[in-house]
């Protein structure tokens, strides 16, 4: 899940060295922080959530398979 | 020719109705259309409640979708030849010929070379065991002819999600940064296993019997709600239609069609 969510945004950002994701798993549920520099939160977020909605969707596909739950944060 | 079966059901609301025909056809929720024959109504103090009436209608088997390029093998630029090669051995049935247009201009090319990698990068981050094929979309009423990136695998209906969410944000995301990567808009669409020609004819046949029904029974017929991808299709479908007209109404997640006959 971590691999995923930095390879879409080290994609998507301008400064992709600034990209850091941590993954914190409690029992059946996964917490995935990505932090981006903050000219590129916009990047990462998109116009109403759209970007990290659609990211969200994705990992769940992930998470689903290994029996866990997902969630992400952009902090 | 396709193996469609229908049930109609009746239960207190819509989704209870959907959940009963699944039930009685015995498959999941993405393979079906539904069909909302009667909305229910609570009626006053118990009279003239009426319950949903539905029918669902079972996804036509899926039809085979000509490879043109093994996505594995992409390493250079695709030659219009192998195209015109492809169209000429394809045998497809008369009504629904596939026929991948020709390649004209290199920088298509980069499209789709740049939208494979993306989404190969993308499904394998994501542990999915998939190919991608690649083929130019037969769309007849759009300028600028997409390419199509097929995926194929066994067991990918987690990648298509429920009414097609998980494949549309796939979608989005593979364009996003294939869009970034080529410096403008890549011109690609996404698919798996054939999922959007089947459902785009399926929903084609609904618009005509539907439309069909609103004639007859003299009154707007509602299908149920969709996303927009998908009501395009019903919209376009009817748009010469001589007896009705069609029209979207409701707000996000619950906007749906609706069929009107012309008076």
């Amino acid at each position: 899940m971590k691999e995923l969510v930095e390879y879409i945004a080290m994609s998507l950002v301008d400064d992709p060295s600034q990209v850091k994701v941590t993954e914190i798993t409690e029992g059946s549920s996964t917490t995935l922080e990505l932090i981006v520099a903050p000219e590129d939160m916009g990047r990462v977020i998109g116009k109403n959530g759209r970007v990290a909605n659609a990211i969200r969707t994705l990992v769940r596909v992930v998470a689903a398979k290994q029996g866990q739950r997902a969630n992400l944060d952009i902090l | 020719m396709s193996e469609t079966r229908s049930v109609e059901t009746t239960a207190s609301d819509i989704e209870a109705a959907i959940e009963l025909g699944l039930e009685k056809l015995g498959v999941s929720r993405e393979s079906v259309i539904v069909e909302i024959l009667e909305e229910p109504t609570r009626g006053l103090l118990g009279l003239g409640a009426r319950q949903a009436r539905i029918r669902l209608t079972t996804a036509a088997p899926p039809r085979p979708v000509p490879p043109i390029i093994q996505a594995a093998a992409i390493t250079e630029p695709v030659e219009a030849d192998d195209f015109e090669e492809e169209a000429e051995d394809e045998e497809a049935p008369a009504s629904e010929v596939v026929m991948p247009t020709p390649a004209s201009e290199d920088e298509l090319d980069d499209d789709a070379q740049v939208g494979v990698a993306t989404l190969q990068e993308l499904l394998a981050k994501m542990h999915i065991d998939a190919r991608v094929v690649v083929y130019r979309s037969t769309a007849e009423d759009n300028e600028e002819v997409p390419w199509v990136l097929q995926i194929q695998g066994r067991d990918l209906g987690v990648l298509i999600g429920r009414r097609g969410e998980t494949l549309a944000a796939l979608q989005y995301i593979t364009r996003l940064i294939a869009s970034r990567d080529l410096q403008r808009r890549a011109n690609i669409v996404l698919d798996v296993e054939g999922y959007k020609t089947r459902r785009e004819q399926m929903l084609q046949r609904l618009a005509h019997r539907m439309a069909d029904q609103a004639v007859q029974l003299g009154r707007t017929v509602t299908l149920e709600p969709m996303p927009p991808y998908e009501r395009r299709i019903v919209h376009l479908t009817l748009r010469d239609h001589p007896n009705v007209t069609t029209q979207s109404v409701g707000e996000g997640e619950h906007r749906k069609v609706t069929i009107v006959p012309r008076r």
